[in-house]
């Protein structure tokens, strides 16, 4: 190894470390400040304290903002699972012209602006009929969560051997039981990371949640955001925290049951 | 699988709900911002295009994409070269540093960096405590921060689609290079730099296109006095209610996005077909 | 063939590989390595997966560097020069060809790091193609070759540089049986015609016989017999060489009496003589080449049950199975058909082909 080497790989790892430090600072200042007994921002706080966890009691609409999002996240993301694993078995073992063309469609929406499909649904939504709160969320939600289940989906299927199935029959398993056994396991990973990057989508929308709701129907973040205007007080950080604690939740059950290498392909 | 003919129709249930949910709605935007009154008109463009306050609120937006865009991939790039060497814990910290940030939603990392930025805020206090400043300076409302704010929010989508082409790269290629002679700098721009380049394309697209269309963190981190494009639209409908101008800019945004993708995806294939 | 003249002690140490020893996260895989080779000698590095073979050959090409020991090419010590400055070529197994590159752009890789002007490297690539047949494909990617042209690229990236000395990573294991051996066969008198110095890293005993002056055996590693193949098949050095370089019949026995040269060796199948001088008592592995032995007769026989005959076309196998379950080999040239399975037989051999080794633990 010559001195360019190791300048190179010291350069690298010192930016790399620091990209590390910055990514998790914003995450780490919010925690931080939500133990504050202060009731504006300061670093470190002077005393720590539990009053804005306990003062999230008081806030009006947040449990029902909490609900709705979990609602949407969970009911959407089970509906694009069905509709998603559907898909991928047929782009990945039918035998049709124009399966590049699904798959990529089908993962569109992530590469779409969220404002803008805001934006057109609510167009839409008014010009078919359509005025209730939930079902516009639910539909919106679908879009969303979708394409995260179909990367996923479709980079696992595509790399599993379907004649592994072929094998497990010869050695006497009836086809369900084939898959039971043999494609259920190899895809489970894909479910779980898949579902949870889509639900986490879900409760963390805004830009075309903002077009879809009505007065009694707010999101958590479209919540959040207004909190932030009539009354921005620490009580957000506790509520940012809370949120940042499912993300940890998820992050551990991910890496637990599929290893987080496998968490960012597909 | 026995019919793999009829395999195909598995796929109808969702594709014809992103049709009608998703492309369909997508399409009559787009339509309607060409249409007055049902006729063909290009007049709703000629409006916004001449107005001087739109034609900045446009350019600050691209500016402010590509700059965000810039700063990401200086920042991404060595840390992807970092991370394709890295192995056990160190692998793991990486991980951990991408993907827990991008489970976190963007209204909390976009609130948190108000935090961070606001002049009596904690990067105004850490300044003035290291004596690096006499008096707060005013950073929240700057076009530095949201760049600094939207950079570290999108950082992760640049990220990984490099480390995933560098993580695959055949090693032996760079000891090839050097087994030919190739100096460390040479093997760098002659090796590693053009095979990554197909995930510095997509990881530049990705970020470009959320760039261009973020809305959650302009709003937290530089308010209404500097517009973006995505403001504007929220604006228009949800405050001005004036849909015609939401319409138009929904769709150059829409315009600006697929030409993103289009664009990226020949680039790659271009990339791709030499490979 | 061997070096020319030159002043120092030892005129034939080209490439001098000394003391090098390795260790990987505390696991020694090499101590203390001892390794020479004469300019223009084609040699090979034979031996079993993880033996230390590719990292000998890294070592050597300062892709991975030595904890102990030294490296001198021509009387140069080279240990500390990194890579890219020793002038030592590699084929990789997988010819590690670059995928963004066409076949010609390739080729220049290695002119292009070493700042050759512009008008010099056209013509050098061009003679390297032609030399490995391949200058129809000059502008092809590399993506579109096959096994084989993938192969001849990589030899000529290698060799337009005009490398001090050739290393080569499994170079045939990709290529399928019949185009491995015109491969062979091609590539030798490549490197024999430009009097080029070169290493081959192999697994394949066939392989390393073919193409090497000499063969290093390796094993655990260590070096267990440096010597010309004939020598290597004829008088292997312990019974790891007898076992990994060609085929043999194995039996286990203890030396019974001894008069200084010969020795009667006691079997589960009788008496086998052979010559050696090893203490009575020793433990000892009896080995014989399948060709050596003769389906009727000998100074050493064992009586066999034909398992199978197994007709190759220029031999025949004949497998044959000892009352103590004991399983022999013999090769008789041509088509032999009077034999059959299930038949008696008597497997002889001479006494001054038995090979005998003291037997490990």
């Amino acid at each position: 190894m010559t001195g360019t080497d190791r300048l190179f790989l010291v350069l690298s790892w010192t930016i790399g470390l620091c990209c590390v430090v910055f990514l998790m600072l914003p995450i780490v200042i919010t925690v931080a400040a939500s133990f504050t007994s202060s009731s504006v921002y300061t670093l470190p706080p002077p005393e720590w304290s539990l009053r804005w966890y306990q003062s999230l009691e008081r806030r009006s609409g947040l449990w029902e903002a909490v609900t709705l999002s979990l609602n949407l996240a969970l009911v959407s993301t089970a509906i694009s699972l069905v509709l998603g694993t559907l898909a991928a078995v047929a782009v990945t073992r039918g035998r049709f012209k124009g399966r590049e063309a699904i798959a990529t469609f089908t993962v569109s929406p992530l590469m779409m602006p969220g404002l803008v499909v805001g934006v057109a649904l609510l167009q839409f939504f008014r010009e078919i009929g359509l005025r209730d709160a939930y079902w516009s969320l639910l539909l919106g939600h679908i879009v969303i969560t979708l394409p995260f289940v179909m990367r996923t989906l479709l980079a696992s299927m595509s790399a599993f051997d379907f004649s592994l199935v072929d094998a497990a029959r010869t050695l006497g398993l009836s086809y369900p039981k084939a898959i039971l056994k043999v494609l259920v396991p190899n895809l489970a990973p894909a479910y779980l990371t898949g579902g949870l990057f889509a639900f986490l989508a879900s409760m963390d929308n805004y830009p075309i949640s903002i077009f879809l709701t009505d007065a009694r129907n707010k999101t958590l973040p479209i919540k959040m955001l207004q909190y932030l205007e009539e009354q921005p007080d620490p009580s957000l950080a506790a509520m940012s925290s809370g949120l940042i604690l499912m993300a940890v939740i998820a992050l551990v059950v991910g890496a637990r049951t599929v290893g987080l290498n496998r968490m960012i392909e597909g | 699988m026995r019919r793999l003919e009829n395999i195909g129709l598995l796929a109808l249930p969702g594709l014809t709900f992103l049709a009608v949910i998703f492309a369909l709605p997508l399409l009559l935007l787009l339509l309607k911002s060409f249409q007055i009154d049902g006729q063909f008109s290009l007049e709703e463009y000629r409006l916004f295009f001449s107005d001087e306050y739109n034609m900045s609120v446009l350019w600050r937006t691209l500016r402010v994409a590509a700059l965000t865009t810039l700063l990401a991939l200086l920042i991404a790039y060595p840390t992807a070269i970092a991370m394709s060497r890295a192995n056990g814990i160190w692998l793991s910290i990486f991980l951990v540093a991408m993907v827990l940030p991008m489970s976190v939603g963007v209204v909390v990392k976009a609130f948190a960096w108000s935090i961070i930025f606001r002049t009596r805020g904690v990067l105004n206090d850490t300044l003035m405590s290291l004596g690096l400043i006499d008096a707060p300076i005013r950073m929240l409302f700057t076009e530095t921060a949201l760049i600094i704010g939207a950079a570290n929010v999108f950082l992760p989508f640049m990220v990984l689609p490099i480390y995933a082409v560098l993580r695959q790269m055949d090693n032996r290629l760079p000891e090839a290079a050097a087994s030919l002679g190739a100096t460390p700098v040479f093997r760098f721009f002659n090796v590693t730099l053009p095979l990554s380049l197909p995930g510095v394309v997509a990881g530049c697209a990705f970020v470009f296109s959320l760039a261009v269309s973020m809305y959650v963190i302009p709003s937290l981190i530089v308010g209404e006095r500097q517009q973006t494009l995505s403001m504007l639209t929220a604006r228009s409908f949800l405050f001005l209610r004036n849909e015609a101008l939401g319409a138009t800019i929904s769709s150059i945004l829409l315009i600006i996005a697929i030409s993103v993708v289009l664009g990226s995806s020949w680039l790659a294939n271009r990339l791709g077909a030499r490979q | 063939m061997q070096s020319s003249a030159g002043t120092e002690p030892d005129k034939r140490a080209y490439l001098d590989v000394v003391g090098v020893g390795k260790a990987f996260k505390g696991t020694t895989v090499m101590s203390d390595m001892d390794f020479r080779v004469a300019r223009g000698e084609l040699v090979s590095l034979l031996g079993p997966s993880g033996c230390g073979k590719t990292t000998l050959l890294r070592i050597i090409a300062g892709l991975t560097s030595a904890d102990a020991g030294d490296i001198l090419l021509d009387g140069r010590a080279i240990t500390r020069v990194p890579a890219h400055r020793r002038n030592i070529s590699v084929v990789f197994q997988s010819y590690a060809l670059f995928p963004h590159l066409t076949v010609a752009e390739n080729v220049a890789f290695g002119l292009r790091a070493r700042s050759v002007p512009k008008s010099d490297i056209a013509p050098k690539v061009n003679e390297a193609l032609q030399l490995v047949r391949m200058r129809d494909f000059a502008d092809r990617p590399v993506s579109a070759l096959s096994g084989g042209q993938q192969q001849r690229v990589a030899v000529a990236r290698a060799l337009v540089v005009d490398p001090v000395l050739l290393l080569l990573d499994e170079p045939f294991s990709a290529l399928d049986r019949k185009l491995r051996e015109t491969m062979q066969v091609e590539l030798k008198s490549l490197l024999r015609d430009r009097g080029m110095t070169a290493i081959f890293v192999t697994h394949d005993q066939e392989e390393a016989m073919g193409v090497s002056d000499r063969i290093a055996v390796m094993n655990a590693g260590r070096i267990e017999q440096f010597a010309t193949p004939s020598e290597l098949y004829a008088r292997p050095r312990s019974s790891f060489v007898m076992d990994f370089v060609g085929l043999s019949t194995r039996l286990r026995g203890r030396v019974q009496k001894t008069d200084g040269t010969t020795m009667q060796i006691e079997t589960a199948n009788g008496l086998v003589l052979a010559n050696g001088a090893l203490g009575v008592g020793s433990d000892v592995t009896v080995g014989v080449r399948p060709e050596l032995i003769s389906p009727c007769a000998g100074e050493n026989t064992i009586s066999v049950t034909l398992a199978d005959a197994m007709v190759l076309g220029a031999k025949t196998q004949l497998h044959g199975v000892s009352h103590t379950d004991d399983r022999l080999l013999c090769e008789v040239p041509g088509i032999q058909t009077t034999l059959t399975r299930g038949q008696d037989v008597t497997f002889g051999w001479s006494i001054k082909d038995t090979l005998v080794y003291e037997a490990h633990r």
